[in-house]
């Protein structure tokens, strides 16, 4: 059972408190984009989601402890979490990854 | 006293007898002892029947390490325990142990035929023989390999006892408490930190219980073990957990502690927990699991009496038990000299130390001759004679040819030592192989996590103790004088002169696994260690291979003609040792097992004899029987009276969510289909909620209380999720909007009364509501008292008569309840159920979520296109309706069904065809959602989920069931009861 | 009928639960608020109404009118006797005149129970995952968190006094475990 730090309790709390809710930064198209959206490009954001093999954004709910979403940047071979984040922060770029695993590596 | 037992040595207590039975007969013990030491103590070698072969077996091992010596305890009604390690379970006053796997008795079991016959059980054979036909496999291959390859019997009464379990936390966990563990715990306890060392075994001491002579910081070490358990004692940030073993290691070291209570205690105390679960988090762990003794694989390796050389000598040094009179030793380690050497020097004779190596250290040889031991070097063992007991060896020297027979009763081996990388390795801590020792080391660790003493490969005292110190952050270095631990040679194989197709020399001695299974595995095509286990089963029996992995790894290496780190190494999982059901459920069982949620109204339903349904993890009255009246009868009088004058119904269990804040309207045109910026304050509307894929997610009536308040109400199952994705949506897409959402769901108590005379039954308790339908119209919420309690009273009918929903504050619903219906006797008011209710709406087609539709239906679908908003320029699902498919013809469409037959009611799940003659597989094209009997029609109805159903309409479709009974049924609109909802209007 | 007749929390606690290290109570009828205010209007918010809202979450306030809890970085709780409803409610018909929130009555929603005594802490850990150590769990501290499968919030008062608030259809499930918890410390 993880450690999950949230980004807005700013402590480590058990991983039985949060919920896992998909990939990050998919943002929703508009109403005015939807309609501009052909089938397939509605599918693309509808269903396609990458499967990595390394760092991977996704998605936590605090759900039994403050009641946010947030994202984390989580290693899917390691399984360990490298860093959470609050909703709004842009995705990290890929040397942003690798300042946070410096840091948390000492 | 058994006369194997050497008076006042060892660790038990020569003056407390305790008695204790085997197989039915009655030997005696001493306070301390396992039931293995007690046995042997009696001279007693024969504990059970291999697995494979049944094969006669003794205990290899001294502890949980034990492949062989596997028992069952029994302790009154339902208290069974197959499968425990003879060599790790303490005896007590009256207690019942029996061997297992033989019949009809040990000393002559029938199934030993198999070890006749066992040419024809070679690796695989399970798989190969078991396989056509497959009649067979029912009456013949499943019930024969139940009863030949059988461990202990499984318990078939219910377990009596209670388990406990608890969530824990500590700075540092040291696991495994030799001298490794010790020193690290009493560095760690000179810190401020909360400190817990847990072992497996009874007592404290882990090797130093079994080999003494030794001084730390110069005394004994029996005298510095005490002190160090008296000051660990001491020290109040150091908790100690003895039959404790930690059985996984989980992520961000969490360590799951399985603590043993009662099993060794000879009275049980009604309501005492048997074990216990300790969900340990720890900030950093200390491993210091040791190592464990390998055996060495020659012909005749399995005999009772054949055992590791460290066992025995644990065995002479904690138990006081010499293992035979008359001993031989065979070793390629230095390490069973010493242990030759303790028990030479308790007057057990020494026929023979048979040496694999070539060269021996000429200490060690000096040592040997000053007591007069004859070490036989460069030679192996060819075979071992005896029946129930090991008798004789047969020394081979490979060089000259020559064979000697030498007489024991007692055979100790050594192949050199395992470090015990179980708990490293369910870390995910990376291992390295060590070509010099021929065995994994743990390499780099994953989590705040380090490995010491000998499972870390640093074998001696004081090297252990000294690394304990470390790496609990202490500097201390301790003076030492201890037996060199030496070193030793690991052979795959060991020459014989015996053809291999004669020999049977074990490798995995639970499971029967022998040298030439891994051969055969090999030659077969087996290339990876992983497969080879599973396919002779290497390693898959419950000691988990802890004996067994690295010889079978040799093996199939150089078979292989591959060094071992390219043939792998066999993934450890938890639990490191078998552990029961009880403690990992700890508390949670029976009413504890799962949350079983009740309503306010429940009790009040459980008095009247309701039978009850779950739904979801709620529990939900289904129906209210009368004497004498079933199901059928319940529901068709329950339907009756609530159309005829008044139904009361508990919907407590209605998801509720608050939706409030300037922008709730706004909040709510995005979570639903239909618009919600005209419904007026105190009105109500029927929403419907999409997933953004389209399809229906949820539906429930929401009332507006003010313009910047909703209450919604969702399905009862559907509440949690339709609060996630609410709130998911908001925080995440809409964080802009001024709005936020609370979970009412049990704030109130909600009393559905349906029925013509509904009204007038509330009438007399409202207080500052006006009744009237013109300024309390169907789809209104009021809010005023009822029964001198505040409500939200909701005008809405699931049913199709005139009804109201009470809300009142949940701690006065079964008050405002009992109110009411003892009002309502005059209007021979009716309590109802869940399945009621399903009829009444059913009547009226209204769907039900989860049962009508499956997450594949759209609204147009569930023929609801009416409550999709056209002119809202954005809801959750929007874009999705208009994809191809979704707009697509010949989609399933929900529909209604009559039967020919008014008196057949269909099957829910029910397939429907439009040919029932046509060859199978049928062109099935769709299936029945609901279906009931109409007490108001006097006849079944049913809905349907049918391809293309709304252009069938007066279509005569057909249901086939099985026996061949193939039900007509007319598609019609799933309206089926008042159509024009007159009825809502009663006055 | 009294008011007392009508209220019903539905559950009784047994007899095991009022030991000397441990005593397990059923609070009495309480109001509860589920407050939601935007994190930049607390200043003014508190101000308005002398509720003493704390910033941070996890942080309480106790005083002798209400116990106000800070639960999500716009969400707090606030906890009262029945005698303060009139009073908070008039605080809050004023706050929302003045701000942008959300206050809804969970009053029911909720049932709690209060533990007390040297094991207190023990009690709650049987079922609850947190590390209840005054270094991680100060007295003061409160949060939404779980009880083996019910959520909860859990708030600490004392060094060994407790309170565990869930709602109310997962009240006697939660009391199974100190049922079983109390039994098994009889026995051993």
């Amino acid at each position: 059972m993880f450690l999950i730090h949230c980004p807005h309790c700013q402590e480590d709390r058990p991983e039985i408190e949060f919920a896992y809710a998909g990939e990050a930064h998919i943002v929703r198209p508009g109403p005015e984009q939807q309609d501009a959206m052909s089938d397939a490009e509605w599918s693309e954001f509808m269903f396609i989601r990458d499967n990595v093999r390394g760092e991977h954004c996704e998605r936590w709910w605090h759900a039994n402890g403050c009641n946010m979403f947030f994202n984390a940047v989580r290693n899917t071979v390691s399984d360990k979490f490298i860093k959470t984040y609050k909703i709004g922060h842009k995705r990290p770029s890929a040397s942003q990854i690798q300042k946070w695993k410096d840091a948390a590596n000492g | 006293m058994g006369e194997y037992r050497k008076s006042g040595k060892g660790r038990v207590d020569h003056s407390e007898a305790v008695r204790f039975s085997f197989d039915g007969k009655s030997y005696e013990g001493l306070r301390g002892d396992t039931v293995a030491s007690a046995l042997m103590a009696n001279g007693v070698h024969l504990l059970g029947r291999s697995f494979k072969y049944h094969r006669p077996r003794g205990a290899v091992g001294v502890g949980f390490e034990e492949p062989n010596a596997l028992v069952t305890v029994r302790r009154g009604k339902g208290r069974m325990t197959p499968n425990l390690r003879a060599t790790a379970l303490e005896i007590y006053n009256g207690m019942e142990v029996t061997s297992q796997n033989r019949w009809p008795n040990l000393n002559f079991d029938i199934g030993a035929f198999n070890n006749t016959f066992s040419a024809f059980f070679p690796a695989g054979f399970y798989n190969k023989t078991f396989m056509w036909p497959k009649s067979f496999w029912d009456k013949v291959y499943e019930p024969f390999i139940r009863n030949m390859a059988g461990l202990g019997p499984a318990p078939t009464e219910p377990d009596p006892d209670v388990y406990a379990s608890t969530y824990a936390h500590c700075d540092v966990l040291i696991v495994g408490a030799g001298p490794a563990g010790l020193a690290a715990a009493i560095a760690a306890s000179k810190k401020d930190q909360r400190v817990v060392l847990v072992d497996e075994n009874t007592e404290l001491g882990g090797s130093l219980l079994g080999a003494t002579g030794a001084t730390i910081d110069g005394k004994p070490s029996e005298a510095w073990l005490a002190k160090t358990i008296k000051d660990l004692d001491k020290a109040q940030n150091v908790t100690v957990m003895t039959r404790t073993s930690a059985i996984g290691f989980y992520h961000d070291n969490f360590v799951a502690l399985s603590e043993r209570l009662t099993d060794h205690v000879p009275s049980l105390k009604p309501g005492q927990s048997r074990e216990k679960l300790h969900r340990m988090r720890a900030g950093r762990v200390i491993l210091a699991q040791g190592a464990i003794e390998r055996p060495l694989v020659f012909n005749g390796n399995d005999r009772p009496g054949v055992m590791l050389a460290s066992a025995a000598q644990t065995y002479i040094n904690r138990y006081g038990v010499g293992v035979g009179k008359n001993i031989a030793c065979f070793t390629a380690h230095d390490s069973a000299y010493q242990a030759v050497f303790d028990l030479a020097d308790s007057n057990i004779r020494v026929a023979a130390i048979v040496d694999a190596r070539k060269e021996l250290a000429a200490d060690i040889l000096a040592q040997a001759q000053s007591r007069g031991i004859d070490v036989i070097t460069n030679a192996v063992i060819s075979k071992t004679g005896g029946k129930n007991r090991i008798k004789s060896i047969e020394v081979y020297s490979p060089d000259t040819g020559t064979k000697r027979q030498v007489n024991c009763d007692a055979l100790l081996m050594s192949g050199g030592w395992t470090p015990s990388l179980h708990l490293w390795s369910h870390s995910k801590g990376s291992i390295k192989w060590d070509a010099a020792t021929k065995v994994y080391l743990p390499d780099q660790a994953n989590e705040n996590c380090v490995c010491i003493g000998a499972c870390n490969g640093d074998f001696g005292i004081k090297t252990a103790l000294n690394a304990g110190s470390k790496a609990a952050g202490g500097r201390k270095s301790y003076k030492v004088e201890e037996a060199d631990f030496g070193q030793g040679q690991i052979f795959d194989q060991l020459p014989n002169y015996i053809a291999p197709q004669k020999t049977k020399a074990f490798v995995d001695f639970q499971n029967d696994v022998t040298d030439k299974d891994i051969k055969l595995a090999v030659r077969e095509g087996f290339k990876s260690i992983e497969h080879v286990k599973r396919y002779t089963t290497n390693g898959m029996a419950t000691d988990q291979g802890k004996t067994s992995n690295l010889n079978a790894l040799e093996i199939a290496s150089k078979a292989l003609g591959k060094d071992a780190p390219q043939v792998g190494l066999t993934t450890f999982r938890p639990p490191y040792t078998p552990t029961t059901f009880g403690a990992i459920c700890g508390y949670r069982t029976d009413d504890l097992f799962e949350v079983t949620r009740k309503t306010p109204i429940d009790p009040w339903a459980e008095s009247q004899g309701a039978v009850f349904e779950p739904v979801g993890i709620w529990r939900r009255a289904w129906y209210f029987p009368k004497p004498g009246e079933d199901m059928h009868a319940a529901v068709a009088r329950e339907c009756k009276a609530t159309r005829d004058s008044l139904g009361i119904f508990d919907a407590s269990t209605l998801g509720k969510i608050e939706v409030v804040g300037p922008d709730a309207a706004k909040f709510m045109n995005i979570m639903y289909t239909n618009p919600w910026s005209k419904l007026g304050v105190g009105a109500c509307r029927y929403g419907l909620m999409l997933r953004e894929d389209g399809y229906i997610y949820d539906d429930g009536v929401v009332g507006r209380l003010a313009e910047d308040r909703f209450h919604v109400t969702t399905t009862t199952g559907g509440a949690p999720r339709v609060y996630r994705h609410m709130e998911d949506y908001l925080q995440t897409e809409f964080p802009e909007l001024e709005v936020w959402l609370t979970s009412t769901t049990e704030q109130w108590s909600v009393i559905a009364l349906n029925g013509p005379n509904a009204r007038k039954l509330i009438e007399p308790f409202v207080e500052g509501i006006d009744l009237s339908p013109e300024s309390f119209p169907h789809m209104a919420v009021r809010e005023g008292k009822i029964c001198g309690v505040p409500t939200r009273l909701f005008r809405v009918s699931f049913s199709g008569e005139l009804g109201f929903e009470v809300n009142v504050p949940a701690h006065f619903g079964k008050y405002v309840w009992e109110t009411l219906f003892e009002a309502g006797q005059k209007y021979d008011i009716t309590p109802y159920g869940t399945e009621t209710m399903h009829v009444l709406r059913a009547e009226k087609g209204f769907i039900i979520v989860g049962q009508d539709t499956d997450g594949t239906v759209t609204p147009h679908d569930a023929g609801m296109s009416w409550i999709v908003s056209k002119k809202k320029k954005d809801f959750v699902g929007k874009r999705s309706l208009q994809r191809s498919d979704l707009v697509a013809e010949g989609r399933k469409h929900l529909i209604g069904l009559l039967t020919d037959d008014p008196n057949v009611v269909l099957e829910e799940g029910a397939q429907i065809v439009t040919d029932p003659n046509q060859p199978i597989p049928m062109d099935m094209l769709g299936h029945v959602t609901s279906s009931y009997w109409s007490e108001a029609l006097g006849r079944s109805i049913a809905m349907a989920l049918v391809r293309d159903g709304f252009n069938r309409m007066d279509e005569e479709l057909y249901i086939p069931m099985p026996g061949g009974v193939n039900h007509k049924a007319k598609v019609v609109k799933p309206m089926f009861y008042d159509p024009k909802g007159e009825r809502l209007n009663v006055l | 009928m009294s008011s007392d007749m009508k209220f019903d929390q539905g559950l009784t606690l047994p007899e095991i639960l009022s030991g000397n290290d441990l005593k397990i109570m059923l609070l009495p009828e309480k109001v509860r608020y589920s407050l939601r205010i935007k994190p930049s209007d607390i200043a003014a918010v508190n101000k308005a109404s002398g509720l003493k809202l704390p910033r941070k979450i996890g942080g309480s306030n106790l005083g002798k009118d209400q116990f106000v809890m800070c639960l999500g970085p716009d969400e707090w709780f606030v906890v009262a006797n029945v005698d303060a409803r009139d009073r908070l409610e008039k605080i809050f018909a004023k706050l929302e005149k003045s701000f942008t929130l959300s206050i809804t009555d969970v009053s029911h929603r909720n049932i709690c129970f209060g533990l007390m005594g040297a094991d207190a802490v023990k009690a709650v850990n049987i079922g609850c995952p947190l590390d209840l150590s005054l270094e991680h769990f100060p007295v003061g501290k409160v949060t939404r968190t779980v009880f083996e499968s019910a959520p909860i919030i859990l708030t600490r008062t004392g060094e060994d006094n407790f309170g565990i608030e869930c709602w109310r259809s997962f009240a006697p499930y939660i009391r199974g475990f100190f049922e079983r918890y109390a039994t098994d410390k009889a026995a051993a």
